[in-house]
């Protein structure tokens, strides 16, 4: 079904090839109608094995055919003895083997090869492996053998070290290898993991975590060797995308802990908000708030319509419980699943409270470089320079600079940051939505980060009016619930239908809207439809 | 050492307008002479070449052309009594064409010519310790399977008969480096592994724990210069990765990040003007499975001459509609 070339040929040709596959496709049907006819009679013999062999040679897709041969393998096991048994599977595992020079890529053959290891008396590991090693010869980037491989090295206990070194070997010889790197990926962590972090989550690594996840249980030490490798790789090929792709991975941020990164209580509304490091679906999480020490039974709820894992989750508190003005209140805020806290204490004379960390201390935006690392990634961001300077138009060493750059200091990189986006979009324009999101991205963590360097409070709304005007802002998802919302200007955006507005409805207490300079005006009765849409809304301007 | 990209180049002549009537005439006629060859060397997944072939005519409101009564026999004789269903008569059962013969039914309304319950036994029954699925008794575990099981079991309102936390936490533990999924724990990120993740972790409401900004920049490296999709780096554009990544994109919600312009080119040069039908790459020859997921990604990029497709289940989605499925989507 893939890389069929459609060729051009004489009339001739054409029935040449039309009687030649007249005849194949006879012998096919009757070869598959004898050997579904003996299935069906319940016919497990050596004559079950020739025709489904034969058949299976050319048509290794062919599933059932692999099932009626296990099936007569297993019956034809329980006649034998041991040493007759090992002959019959190491037989199999050649014909396989005959197969997969064909098809490399045949699932069935595969599964049937691991199959046979699990019937086989003494599997020879070693020759399994030599397998492997040719097969990858052949293609690197054959999975299946890969996923084989990753088999054949957990039963017969061959170190990550070696396998390890065998990914060194292939990268160094070959272009197209990204198999070998993400290999190694799979390997670090289970070689040199690092010390688990005094946290109070109880989840540990274990070898098969995923190494997304756990892409920071790489002691530094071999981390930073890491650096080097795919350094080495993308300096010789800086078209080697690989290498990038690997070396994006390594800068990647710690993991963050799983916290409650933020607790709000409000007087007025009685209310309180709880934000968390990661979207959590509060019933499931063992929330609870004790408020002056007695547990309160409460009702948490999402601030999404939708999606049942939130990021920021409410409740409401018992009437008149923190109301009198002239009270203090503490609050605490349990994440029992995950043995966490947070204390908020609401004093008197205040009519609401914050607790958070800041977002340098929560390290937000990027982690914490020990004296090592940064001055390796200060060296990086050199050589990566220079390279820009061999080769101006690569886009990879670009983003690669980018990323160095946040790495090592966010504020300071900032206008060399937006420079080399501009360039990105120049030269790879094809992704140029990637980049000016990621940009984005980029912009408000910094904008955020000066904040706070300011002490300035985040996107404080206490004086009730959004002013978001000359953006190119297309919808309002995120923006809903805003109980003290009273104000929005949105002037020169792309607001388009009145879809884009639908979460303001959930403002009650917006009354003053501004849409000047959106295309959103030219829809038909425009003026009734946000009517209906917003009805609180009496201050309109479009 | 100098890599040179490996790409296609679209010849100027290649097809540039999209021609729909064509490749509906080609379902229609495919598979009507039963002594095509390639027709009966593809009998092992028959049921999944039904499910492209209708899916693709429905997209294209052409539905009516093809033999509802006698897919629904088909569907009935292949159902064993395990519950599972096969691809064909006398071939054994598999969730692969479990699932396919489900979404010919969910199609046709007609959902109860088989065992339901059965089926969902079936399915339930090749759920492992771990969580993984098995694709029948014969025991291949795959993120493929996770995804038939859980797309099959939507589609049939069943989804709590499995435990879904094992189920998520096996998807989860099949996350790379890159962001992407491979088939088990360990293997390599490829972009139809990652539309069944993906689709598997929308329909089980845990979208949340995808890293999109990292995905998604991976899977908007896949566009080469010629606007062609491959399914994973240093590999050859195929038109179904217009489906597999691009589906992908769309339940991520980074479907902005592809050059839209230019993947369309590519994807109507893939187009064959003598014989309808859609090939893997422009100048191959044409078959049911690239028709279907190059008619579908045109769908999702928006073409308006196609009816609207789901990308979790790679169905129309008025049929889903119908049935009650709005499965979600990051924004």
């Amino acid at each position: 079904m893939h890389g069929r070339v459609k060729v051009k040929s004489t009339a001739q040709q054409e029935e040449e090839k039309r009687k030649e596959r007249e005849k194949k496709l006879k012998a096919f049907v009757s070869a598959r109608d004898a050997v579904l006819r003996k299935r069906s009679a319940g016919e497990h013999d050596e004559e079950a094995l020739q025709l489904t062999q034969q058949l299976l040679s050319s048509n290794p897709d062919f599933a059932t055919l692999w099932n009626y041969r296990r099936e007569v393998l297993l019956q034809l096991e329980t006649s034998r003895e041991k040493d007759e048994v090992q002959k019959l599977y190491e037989s199999e595992l050649h014909f396989i083997e005959a197969c997969l020079k064909v098809n490399p890529k045949s699932y069935g053959c595969w599964h049937h090869r691991s199959w046979v290891n699990t019937r086989l008396p003494q599997p020879d590991w070693t020759r399994e492996l030599g397998l492997c090693d040719r097969c990858l010869s052949l293609d690197e980037r054959n999975f299946h053998c890969w996923d084989y491989r990753r088999v054949v090295v957990k039963e017969s206990g061959v170190s990550v070290e070696q396998e390890l070194q065998f990914t060194d070997r292939l990268i160094g010889s070959n272009f197209s290898n990204y198999s070998s790197w993400h290999y190694r990926s799979t390997l670090l962590p289970q070689l040199h993991p690092q010390p688990a972090p005094d946290s109070a989550s109880n989840t540990s690594p274990s070898p098969t975590a995923s190494p997304q996840i756990h892409s920071h249980r790489v002691c530094e030490e071999q981390l930073l060797k890491e650096y080097e490798l795919a350094h080495n790789a993308f300096f010789t090929d800086p078209n080697d995308q690989s290498a990038w792709f690997y070396y994006r991975w390594l800068l990647g941020r710690a993991e963050r802990e799983e916290m409650i990164s933020c607790v709000y209580v409000s007087r007025e509304r009685e209310r309180v908000s709880v934000a968390f490091s990661k979207p959590v679906h509060a019933q499931s999480e063992g929330l609870m708030l004790v408020l002056d020490g007695q547990p309160q039974q409460v009702e948490w709820r999402s601030t999404h319509p939708r999606l049942r894992h939130s990021p920021v989750w409410l409740c409401d508190l018992p009437p008149g419980s923190v109301s009198d003005i002239s009270n203090e209140h503490n609050l605490t805020v349990h994440w029992t699943e995950k043995y966490t806290h947070r204390d908020c204490a609401l004093y008197t004379g205040c009519a609401e409270s914050w607790c958070r960390d800041s977002a340098t201390d929560q390290e937000l935006f990027r982690s914490e470089l020990s004296v090592e690392k940064s001055s390796v990634l200060q060296a990086e961001l050199q050589s990566c320079n220079q390279l820009l300077e061999l080769e101006p138009q690569n886009k990879w060493c670009l983003l690669t600079i980018i990323l160095l750059m946040r790495a090592l200091d966010p504020l300071g990189h900032e206008k060399e940051t937006l420079a080399h986006f501009q360039t990105l979009k120049e030269v790879d324009p094809m992704r140029s939505s990637y980049y000016s999101d990621l940009c984005s991205k980029f912009l408000i963590e910094n904008t955020i980060l000066k904040m706070e360097y300011a002490e300035v409070r985040v996107f404080s709304l206490s004086n009730k009016v959004l002013e978001a005007d000359d953006n190119a802002i297309e919808s309002l998802e995120g923006l809903y619930h805003l109980p003290k919302l009273e104000e929005v200007s949105l002037r020169n955006n792309q607001i388009c239908k009145l879809s884009d507005l639908e979460s303001l409805a959930s403002c009650t207490k917006l009354t003053r809207l501004d849409l000047r300079g959106n295309p959103v005006h030219k829809t038909a009765n425009i003026d009734s439809e946000l009517s209906q849409l917003l009805p609180l809304v009496t201050a309109l301007s479009l | 050492m100098g890599t040179q990209v490996k790409d296609v180049v679209i010849k100027p002549e290649a097809p540039n307008t999209l021609l729909l009537d064509k490749h509906a005439d080609y379902i229609a006629a495919y598979g009507s002479k039963k002594d095509d060859y390639e027709y009966t060397l593809s009998e092992y997944l028959r049921m999944s070449g039904i499910y492209w072939g209708l899916t693709v005519m429905d997209l294209m409101g052409q539905l009516s052309r093809m033999n509802r009564e006698e897919i629904i026999e088909f569907i009935k004789s292949c159902q064993h009594d395990c519950g599972g269903i096969s691809a064909s008569t006398g071939h054994d059962p598999h969730l692969l064409y479990t699932l396919s013969a489900v979404q010919i039914l969910s199609l046709y309304d007609s959902i109860n010519v088989i065992d339901v319950d059965k089926v969902v036994d079936y399915v339930k029954g090749l759920q492992q310790e771990d969580g993984s699925f098995a694709g029948d008794k014969w025991g291949e575990i795959d993120t493929r399977f996770s995804f038939c099981a859980v797309a099959t079991l939507a589609l049939l309102g069943k989804l709590d008969v499995i435990n879904m936390d094992k189920a998520v936490g096996f998807v989860l533990s099949c996350m790379n480096f890159d962001g992407g999924f491979g088939c088990r724990p360990g293997s390599e990120s490829h972009a139809g592994q990652i539309y069944c993740c993906t689709g598997f972790l929308s329909i089980t409401g845990q979208l949340h724990q995808v890293n999109a900004d990292l995905l998604g920049w991976w899977l908007c490296e896949r566009q080469l210069p010629s606007g062609g999709l491959n399914g994973r780096p240093e590999k050859l554009p195929d038109v179904c990765y217009s489906w597999w990544v691009l589906a992908s994109l769309k339940i991520i919600g980074r479907i902005h990040w592809i050059d839209k312009a230019k993947l369309r080119s590519f994807i109507l040069a893939c187009q064959d003007e003598e014989t309808g039908g859609f090939a893997d790459r422009p100048g191959d020859m044409v078959d049911p499975f690239h028709t279907l997921f190059g008619v579908a990604g045109l769908s999702l990029l928006g073409d308006e001459q196609i009816k609207p497709v789901n990308p979790v289940f790679c169905m129309p989605e008025d049929v889903l509609q119908r049935i009650g499925l709005q499965p979600d989507l990051l924004n």
